[in-house]
């Protein structure tokens, strides 16, 4: 027996580099999308560096200059440059969207994994919470909790992560109700594994694939809700540049100054799109019975 | 199928009472009394706190205030809305209907404009005019629908030189006007529903056009453009329905900071000034309407499975 595990421990395992050059290699949207949010990660943790202009201090000499010149994409209307402004929200997105994925990763796949293994009266309560947190609408759950919780950052990723939790939840549940009945685990159990093992060493590591999957389609998601509560004036405070909040400080300057409202925009809108077709193609690539 | 929506209508209202509960704890037990909130800015006596804290029942023990909650719910009386002074019932009552046109009209502008473009994809698969429909589609996927509308809204006032116009008149009350005060947003609210339904009617299409019995229409002589709309888009329809049932709650959730752009005075524009309010009486009713709305949404699609799919009529 012991002999035998050690046999398979000694076949060479798919590698992360040779899976990640197999991604690359079938996966052309995908590489380019996974580029995209590499370069957005890079932007945020560099920004304090890179950024032309400091994010917050004022220039009243040069308010809503248009784009071009000393200040690339423009300035607000305190005469805060854009682009500086634009870096420093990708922060916020990145430590709002990692902070909210994987706190609710690790919750979600607890409660998931427990219902699923479990089963009986406790999986149908849990089923019939998440089923109604997951009846209110994403956007109106979030607004509910971050209202009663008041404005920061912190209380954001709690109020997003209310939302994502159930959803979580939901997929691990799922996936550890179809593990458990497989062979390899009946052949387990037979051999004497206990509960945890169970649930940790094969129910954890064969949904692994669609928790990635569903992190980074999530991952998108969150950083549309960080920017729509902001947008409301229930999110992230100011002055923090958060891209939200920028959009909705542009409102009042539409007509003059354009720029205002379309940049915050287009860097919302690749970030997801990013997140999202990398999502995509990690199903397919993850999934082979999807590819046609 | 009258077992089926029995059924369902039946988990739906469990469904509804689980989230009034949670939504019940959850104002209760996260820090932040309403009363000092909603206080908070004046200076007012420890006496008058006392006074609205017992007039509002929230020293009472929490399961007679859901008690008294739901006596009051099933007369219709939600309690008062601490901002208007008024009956939570009657303000939302004259802001439901707004709500409910936009998720229509957007439904409708989703599921029109995604057909058409799934089924040009479709039918002219692999050309550039499809390779282009594509794009379009996880591009529209990935936008968020509150900054569509502002850049609507910007395009139109800078180059058309136009503003919809600012005070809301009712479908009834004026329908000309109305609609041209909905139809941006409700384009803005549909996009992103419109890209998925477009996605799916292609592939749904053309697994349906690959399919066995399409091939004897065609070995039948029946005419192209028949085999397409009469068989292939009715048997691609059905995935689209499931869809619009999973994205329906962004959809409603789009409508708070849409009505908020296009100063429609409708629930969305309630819950954002209930937030802004702290008016914790009015913002449970609200959720709980949107919870209800999902919830019917659902049920109908469901329901209608059976309208387009005459086998489902017979399956349990």
């Amino acid at each position: 027996m012991t002999d035998q595990a050690a046999v398979i421990d000694r076949i060479p395992a798919d590698t992360g580099w040779s899976e990640l050059r197999r991604f690359f290699k079938t996966q052309t949207v995908g590489a380019v999308s996974l580029t995209v949010i590499l370069l957005f990660i890079l932007v945020a943790v560099a920004a304090p560096l890179i950024a032309p202009y400091d994010p917050i201090s004022q220039d009243r000499a040069s308010f809503l200059t248009g784009p071009g010149g000393a200040h690339l994409l423009g300035t607000d209307d305190l005469g805060r440059d854009m682009l500086s402004r634009i870096m420093h929200g990708a922060q916020i997105s990145l430590y709002v969207g990692t902070l909210t994925v994987v706190l609710s990763l690790v919750i979600g796949s607890i409660i998931g994994v427990g219902a699923g293994y479990i089963g009986g009266a406790v999986d149908a309560t849990l089923q019939g919470i998440i089923d109604a947190v997951m009846s209110i609408p994403p956007l109106i759950l979030a607004l509910f909790v971050a209202s009663l919780l008041g404005p920061s950052i912190t209380n954001v990723i709690f109020a997003l992560s209310v939302l994502t939790v159930p959803r979580f939840a939901r997929m691990a549940r799922g996936e550890m109700q179809r593990i458990k009945s497989e062979d390899f685990v009946n052949a387990s159990v037979a051999l004497g594994a206990g509960r945890i093992r169970v649930m940790v060493r094969h129910g954890l590591p064969n949904m692994l694939p669609s928790l990635i999957v569903i992190s980074s389609l999530g991952y998108g998601q969150v950083i549309v809700a960080e920017a729509a509560l902001s947008f409301l004036g229930i999110g992230t405070p100011p002055p923090e540049p958060s891209w939200g909040l920028m959009l909705s400080q542009g409102t009042t300057y539409f007509q003059t100054a354009p720029w205002l409202v379309v940049f915050p925009g287009i860097a919302i809108s690749l970030a997801v799109l990013a997140f999202n077709l990398f999502g995509d193609a990690l199903r397919d690539f993850l999934d082979p019975k999807l590819v046609r | 199928m009258l077992q089926v929506i029995v059924r369902r209508l039946v988990y739906g209202f469990l469904i509804l009472n689980i989230m009034t509960v949670f939504l019940f704890l959850v104002i209760r037990l996260i820090p932040g009394d309403p009363v000092r909130v909603q206080l908070a800015d004046a200076a007012v006596s420890q006496e008058r706190i006392d006074e609205l804290t017992a007039q509002l029942g929230l020293d009472k023990p929490l399961w007679e205030q859901l008690g008294s909650w739901y006596a009051g719910a099933v007369r219709g009386d939600f309690g008062m809305s601490f901002s208007t002074g008024r009956p939570v019932g009657s303000v939302i009552a004259e802001r439901l209907t707004l709500t409910i046109e936009l998720t229509i009209l957007a439904v409708v502008v989703a599921v029109l404009l995604g057909i058409f473009v799934g089924v040009i994809s479709a039918v002219r698969r692999n050309s550039l005019l499809d390779n282009v429909l594509r794009v379009g589609a996880v591009i529209g996927l990935s936008v968020p629908n509150f900054w569509l509308g502002l850049l609507m809204i910007t395009f139109t006032s800078t180059v058309l030189q136009w503003v919809p116009p600012l005070s809301y008149r009712g479908l009834l009350e004026d329908p000309v006007q109305n609609l041209t005060q909905m139809l941006l947003p409700a384009v803005a609210l549909g996009v992103a529903l419109a890209a998925s339904v477009a996605r799916l009617s292609r592939s749904s299409m053309l697994e349906v056009l690959g399919s066995d019995f399409i091939r004897t229409h065609r070995a039948k002589g029946v005419s192209e453009r028949a085999v397409m709309f009469r068989h292939g888009l009715r048997n691609s329809l059905i995935p689209v329905l499931t869809l619009i049932g999973i994205q329906i709650g962004g959809l409603l959730g789009g409508t708070v900071i849409l009505e908020q752009i296009f100063a429609l005075p409708g629930l969305g524009r309630t819950v954002f000034e209930a937030v802004n309010n702290r008016d914790y009486p009015l913002l449970q009713v609200c959720v709980l309407l949107y919870g209800a709305i999902f919830i019917l949404v659902n049920l109908a699609v469901d329901v209608s499975y059976g309208w387009v799919n005459p086998r489902m009529r017979k399956a349990d």
